[in-house]
């Protein structure tokens, strides 16, 4: 394609997002909608920038960027293991198991949120488990079937120099069903970006699901549009760079495993190095760090705001003791 | 055949026997976790005094007029931009992934501002999270319809709306199939959701309700019937894809596959 | 039929490889369509190899010839019978072999040099080294330059050669091909084979080439193995006294080429009658893995 022709692609495709903030900033300006239930662009975009100033969004998205790490990590600890020992030893009790574990992935997040309440109080454990459990079955789901569908041949091909079984997994069934596990790990984490702010709009009091919801308990109109904006472009902007991540590490596969139709013009790939794997595992050593003192800082003060009467602390399996009575 | 579904039954049935037993031998806290028995027990007295039929009538009318309003609105769309106007979809597709990643329990909070809290603004955010795999799954589905079969079919001087109607639809159809049942999926999910935030009645309301109350046993009671209505629709519209797009898995696995409707 | 515990684990012999009494038998579950029941894949098959031999096995499809192949990797065990590799026998896979498989089988998230070192890094060669010996047979095969290239970059013909280097790169005395030229278009396909004899002339190794085209068979062979399907049986070994070095010349338009071909031919049309395959032996033979279990 020549680089007018590329230009225009361009232009064409941003067309239909840049109509869209147009409106937004006109409608309201003209009175078409109203501007007080409507506000336009230029306040939301301001108001933004108002709650990054203060620090009130980086808090937030640091608490909820830790709820999610954290349920994500648990979750690959439990499925990855699971899922290859189901998807290469054991596949006959993956077959029997399997209509069991699909049951299980449908049971609705939403409904098992409350339960969860009920276990461990609306500490953090309760949203930890929610998005554990949510996050845990497209992975699961994923690794079955791609340590499961390693090709044959390559299988056939290593046995014929006697490698060991340590060897075949770590040489040639792990590397070649990673990205394949990797969708599951994308789809994860988008339900988990999901359930997450979900999750802390019905009990929290924090994270960025909670400030959406504070703010409209408080009729903060234009605070609910740039938390809204905010979680929405943030939420884009985790799935592209998790597709971008996608394409770039596993570039050596004939039929990539995930081509969107979005992507027509295939750029320029970037393969990540060294220094982009430690970038990355700073990045979520300081969520998880720093994520779990403000977490712990949070929920103490709203342990002391609410007068620590109300069983808001964390519970193991032990009543909620205020409630232990309703039984 | 026959012996493998023998065995797949009986590790349900061991699943259910183990959460008969574990609460009774004191595995786990009877508290927490009642026995499944007692569970069966509270849906059936529930559905004798009536007021499950009710919750159960309302949520699944509520999940149904979502999921159908999207489908009225996302499948003659996603005809339309993938077959017809390839334009407007380059146009529209990245604006479409953006409101496919906007998270509807978040957009409830605006649009009560427009609708009220009332049914219409359920409506609206079950069918606003059902409608984008709808859109896409058919937009997929007819942009991989296979070039030489269309060649093949124009060569036997099809016109535009057999070539459509004999070609185009049915090989598009696995891929529909696919996103309807992602789009079912959500509407359930999103269901509770919405009955969870405003509502006075239905399912997930009736379960929050029992959380809020402790009462443990018509908590899991709420639960497990969703979660069965949740497998029964799964299977359902898993067996109308069986019989109506038996004959493809292709492409329209990779729209499970790309989960970018959330995030 | 000589039961398992007959066979001797260890044969006085000169040839590098022996084949004695090989008999491999499926059990065949039963199908919606087929009943249970068994499929002889080889019937007593006797075959030695020379040291530095190059063997080539030919028949139509289904008549046992990868099975017999699997087994002499050791990625298949015989109902009955042993194969020796001097003079021991074969119980398992092991890097005294090397395998080259139709479908290339190379590892797509390795690039080239790191599929060639592939066996290298199982034998435990040291970095260094294993640098050394993967440009050597990158540069036999005809690959300068595309070692830092990842399989999906390259066409058929190279990723066969790369399946080649990679299967000389830890030195194995015997090389076991599979059909490995199947999948790639006709005039690839006849280069390959000359570079494969360029490649076994310089190397010395023992080879043993599976395939179903004839004429590869008389190109590349020293001695040619005619098998016949349904049993899997060995019909006859025809001698190829074509002059070497065959690649860079004419010898594919000889008439003594031709002559050989039609005798092979013949020998494959003239089975006997009672060993026509069975409408559905074919195709389960196909379907029958016996690395399937892997």
């Amino acid at each position: 394609m020549s680089q007018a022709g590329y230009m225009n692609n361009y232009l064409l495709r941003s067309s239909g997002v840049l109509l869209f903030l147009t409106l937004w900033e006109t409608a309201p300006r003209l009175a078409w909608l109203d501007p007080y239930f409507v506000p336009p662009l230029s306040v939301v975009v301001a108001e933004i920038g108002l709650l990054l100033g203060t620090g009130d969004l980086p808090i937030h998205l640091l608490v909820s960027s830790w709820r999610g790490v954290t349920g994500l990590f648990l979750a690959l600890l439990i499925a990855l293991p699971l899922g290859v020992i189901l998807g290469r030893w054991l596949t006959g009790l993956a077959d029997a198991l399997d209509p069991l574990l699909r049951v299980l992935s449908q049971v609705n997040p939403f409904a098992l949120l409350p339960l969860f309440l009920l276990f461990f109080g609306i500490g953090e454990t309760a949203k930890v488990a929610v998005v554990t459990w949510v996050t845990l079955w497209p992975i699961l789901f994923y690794t079955i079937t791609a340590t499961r569908t390693v090709d044959p041949l390559q299988i056939k091909s290593a046995a014929a120099l006697g490698v060991t079984r340590s060897q075949m997994l770590c040489k040639v069934i792990l590397p070649a069903a990673v990205p394949t596990i990797f969708i599951g790990i994308r789809i994860g984490a988008s339900l988990t970006f999901f359930i997450l702010i979900a999750a802390e709009m019905l009990g929290a009091g924090s994270g960025l699901g909670w400030l959406v919801h504070n703010s409209a308990m408080n009729y903060l109109i234009p605070r609910i549009y740039a938390g809204a904006t905010f979680i929405i472009l943030l939420g884009f902007l985790l799935n592209r760079f998790l597709l971008y991540l996608e394409k770039s590490l596993f570039a050596w596969q004939e039929y990539p495993a995930s081509w969107t139709t979005a992507g027509e013009i295939r750029p320029y790939v970037w393969r990540p190095g060294k220094g982009a794997a430690i970038a990355g595992a700073a990045t979520l050593s300081v969520i998880l760090i720093l994520g779990a003192c403000e977490v712990r800082k949070l929920n103490q003060e709203a342990m002391a705001g609410a007068g620590g009467s109300s069983g808001h602390a964390k519970h193991f399996g032990t009543p909620v003791e205020s409630g232990s009575g309703g039984f | 055949m026959g012996k493998n579904t023998v065995r797949k039954a009986g590790v349900i049935l061991l699943f259910l026997a183990l959460w008969e037993l574990a609460p009774l031998i004191g595995l786990v806290d009877p508290v927490f976790i009642p026995r499944f028995s007692g569970v069966v027990q509270t849906i059936l007295e529930l559905y004798k005094t009536g007021e499950f039929v009710q919750h159960t009538r309302i949520s699944l009318l509520r999940a149904f007029t979502g999921l159908a309003t999207a489908v009225v609105i996302g499948l003659p769309l996603g005809l339309l931009l993938g077959g017809w106007f390839p334009r407007i979809r380059q146009a529209t597709e990245p604006l479409m992934e953006l409101f496919a990643v906007a998270n509807p329990v978040i957009l409830a909070h605006i649009i009560i501002f427009f609708l009220g809290i009332g049914e219409s603004a359920k409506t609206f955010i079950i069918a606003w999270l059902c409608v984008w795999p709808i859109i896409f799954s058919t937009i997929t589905g007819i942009r991989t319809a296979d070039e030489s079969l269309l060649k093949a079919a124009r060569s036997l001087g099809l016109g535009r709306w057999q070539l459509f109607r004999l070609v185009v639809l049915p090989s598009a159809a696995p891929s529909l199939f696919t996103g309807l049942r992602l789009a079912a999926g959500y509407a359930f999910i999103m269901l509770i959701a919405a009955e969870m935030m405003g509502a006075g009645s239905g399912l997930g309301w009736f379960v929050l309700q029992s959380q809020e109350n402790y009462h443990v046993l018509r908590l899991f009671a709420g639960a497990t019937v969703i979660t069965f209505l949740a497998v029964l629709t799964d299977v359902s519209i898993k067996l109308l894809q069986n019989r109506f797009a038996f004959w493809n898995g292709g492409p329209a696995e990779n729209v499970l596959e790309q989960g970018r409707w959330m995030a | 039929m000589a039961r398992d515990a007959d066979v001797p684990q260890q044969i006085q012999t000169d040839a590098k490889i022996v084949v004695k009494g090989i008999t491999s038998v499926f059990h065949l579950k039963k199908t919606r369509t087929t009943p249970a029941g068994e499929f002889i894949a080889l019937n007593d098959i006797n075959l030695e190899v020379r040291k530095g031999e190059f063997l080539v096995l030919v028949g139509p499809s289904g008549c046992g010839k990868s099975t017999l192949l699997d087994i002499l990797a050791g990625l298949a065990h015989p109902t009955s019978g042993g194969v020796y590799i001097d003079g021991k026998k074969v119980t398992g896979p092991a890097l005294d072999r090397g395998i080259v498989l139709q479908g290339y089988a190379l590892f797509p998230w390795r690039t080239v040099r790191q599929n060639v070192e592939f066996g290298l890094e199982i034998k435990k060669v040291p970095k260094q080294e294993r640098a050394a010996i993967s440009d050597n047979f990158i540069h036999l095969v005809g690959l300068d330059g595309f070692a830092d290239r990842f399989p999906h970059e390259l066409s058929g013909g190279m990723k066969q050669r790369v399946a080649i280097a990679r299967a000389l790169a830890y030195d194995p005395e015997v090389l076991l091909m599979d059909e490995p030229f199947a999948a790639v278009d006709a005039q690839t396909r006849e280069s390959l084979q000359d570079e494969l004899l360029r490649i076994w002339e310089a190397t010395g190794k023992t080879i043993l080439f599976v395939t179903h085209s004839i004429e590869e068979a008389v190109f590349l062979g020293d001695r040619v193995a005619v098998l016949t399907p349904n049993p899997g049986t060995l019909r006859e070994i025809v001698k190829i006294d074509l002059p070497r070095p065959r690649h860079n010349s004419d010898t594919r338009s000889s008439a003594e080429f031709g002559w050989i071909r039609r005798k092979i031919w013949e020998l494959l049309q003239n089975a006997p009658s009672d060993a026509r395959p069975h409408p559905n032996a074919v195709p389960v033979a196909d379907a029958i893995s016996p690395t399937a279990a892997l």
